[in-house]
């Protein structure tokens, strides 16, 4: 039963461990050029729409949308350029970091 | 010292004692011989609704600025009062329902007092509003009268408009979602208002992503006016079809201020993923700017509108867009050339404002330019505040270097303050002063 509990409590800290890495990516990914139109922190500026503090299966299916091609909304031009040469691996910690602000 | 001088540290004093500045970032490249200035900046305000412009009153007591999420306000004595209200907004000493945002590129823009403000209270207010849609604006292939320019009269202490008066009512305005990037309705408004040194209104206007607006004339689309105070164009405007036109051809002005040496007249212009620019205005000129489908060796555009083409869902070199649509286009032969473009590059120009003043040193004269910051396609963000050397013919520039804000934020107003100051607007909410001295 110790070994139970040691390997849940390491499956834990590596859990933890990697989501916030994922969080440091995700926040190094977002200031490469998406705060440039959703400004610092994902509040949203002009014209463009708030993203931080929204659900992350939300963000992934939005990314992913956008990446294919399909229309979302009026700026879906910038977003689907813009989506298009992001990689599965930064779509999920971008969805992480804005996940994880508000 | 002379009595000019003792009145601009007066009025730099109740400045700071008004508005309770913080100090946020200094940057301290001076020394030597040259008269190279300090830069300071400190915040005025901050959590504001994308506040878009600003004016003073010539004793610097009273700040108006706009949100174009909001309305007017004003900063007098330390405290915000606001004053008029779009639609759905709250707290407003009185609120105006035909003004509207749906939260994009429309909204309450620009803002400026008049030359003689000090007798007659007057101040002139930019906003897109409903009130004379009338018939039009079913389609965005037809007329739509969405933007206006009020005549409003403010109160001795500040904190009340009244006698509202729409002096233009014609400005056109985007209705509906179209197949472009930034497709939204709403796109390219101008908006930004300026009195010239003759005492007359100049309105920057912009094309609402319609074809054949800038080259048009007949519609208020794509052009800079120059109007008195009750919207007739300046007598001497040499534009026939509208006599409150004084040049067109252009995409959507940003920036409109006066060069201190001359008087003359200059716009910043916001590029389409290509060449913002700033211009020399010329009375009766074309900026250039037509992004009309079918002309210039053009084939059929999306909604009729060529400003994104050749291909304007991707990124691409910016100099192809350039050549198939260009800002300045050299078939016409009343093209006001621009004195400056931004090597290629639309990082999104906003505001403009000349820096007058012994206090800004080897920069007194310069052009202060805001660059918000866009990175499409390869195009760097570049957020930032250029000090534009422009030179006597307006023709070219002598020299380009940034501000050093030590911060970087979409900046979108910029004005001088009576107190020798530039006071910058950012999308982020934000309103700073950025103070010289050396």
């Amino acid at each position: 039963m110790k070994s139970f509990y040691l390997v849940l409590v390491l499956s834990l800290f590596f859990v933890s461990k990697s989501y916030s890495n994922d969080i440091d990516a995700g926040n190094e990914r977002f200031h490469k050029n998406c705060h440039n139109c959703h400004g610092r922190a994902g509040m949203g500026v002009a014209s463009y729409p708030k993203v931080s503090g929204l659900d992350s299966s939300y963000i992934v299916d939005r990314l992913n949308r956008y990446r294919s091609g399909e229309k979302i909304g009026a700026n879906s031009g910038l977003m689907i350029m813009m989506a298009k040469k992001l990689s599965d691996e930064e779509i999920d910690v971008l969805a992480a970091y804005l996940s994880s602000i508000n | 010292m002379n009595i000019k001088s003792k009145l601009t540290i007066l009025v730099a004093i109740i400045f700071s004692l008004s508005f309770g500045l913080t100090k946020i970032s200094y940057s301290d490249g001076h020394g030597g011989g040259m008269a190279v200035p300090k830069i300071e900046v400190t915040t005025v305000l901050e959590g504001m609704k994308n506040p878009w412009d600003m004016a003073f009153t010539n004793d610097g007591k009273a700040m108006f600025f706009t949100e174009k999420l909001d309305g007017l306000s004003v900063l007098i004595g330390g405290k915000v009062h606001k004053l008029i209200g779009m639609k759905g907004s709250s707290g407003y000493d009185q609120t105006a329902d035909d003004l509207f945002s749906y939260g994009a590129q429309e909204g309450m823009l620009g803002v400026v007092l008049d030359s003689d403000f000090d007798n007659n209270r007057i101040l002139y207010l930019y906003s897109t509003s409903n009130k004379y849609h009338g018939d039009g604006c079913k389609t965005n292939f037809e007329r739509c009268d969405g933007n206006i320019v009020m005549k409003w009269t403010v109160a001795k202490n500040m904190k009340s408009l009244s006698n509202r008066v729409d002096i233009v009512k014609d400005i056109q305005f985007k209705p509906y979602a179209s197949d472009q990037p930034f497709g939204g309705p709403g796109a390219h408004n101008g908006g930004r208002i300026r009195i010239g040194p003759d005492g007359y209104l100049w309105v920057g206007t912009g094309d609402r992503h319609r074809g054949i607006c800038p080259q048009d004339n007949t519609l208020i689309c794509g052009v800079v006016l120059r109007i008195d105070g009750d919207g007739n164009g300046h007598g001497g405007n040499k534009i026939a079809a509208d006599k409150r036109i004084y040049t067109y051809g252009h995409r959507n002005v940003q920036g409109i201020d006066f060069r201190p040496s001359d008087g003359r007249a200059f716009t910043a212009e916001h590029g389409p993923w290509h060449n913002d620019e700033i211009t020399m205005l010329v009375n009766g000129g074309n900026g250039g700017w037509d992004p009309a489908e079918k002309r210039g060796g053009r084939s059929a555009c999306p909604d009729q509108y060529c400003g994104y083409e050749p291909n304007q869902m991707d990124g691409m070199d910016p100099a192809v867009r350039a050549a198939y649509t260009p800002m300045s286009d050299t078939r016409f032969d009343d093209l006001m050339p621009p004195a400056w473009q931004n090597n290629g590059y639309s990082q999104g120009t906003g505001s403009a404002a000349f820096l007058k003043g012994a206090n800004w040193g080897i920069y007194e004269g310069r052009l202060a330019t805001g660059i918000m910051g866009i990175a499409f396609g390869d195009t760097p963000a570049g957020s930032r505040i250029d000090i534009v050397d422009i030179a006597d013919n307006g023709l070219s520039v002598k020299s380009v270097i940034h501000m050093p804000m030590g911060m970087s934020n979409r900046y979108r107003g910029l004005v001088l303050g009576p107190d020798g100051a530039l006071y910058v607007s950012t999308d982020e909410g934000g309103i700073y002063k950025v103070t010289a001295s050396h």
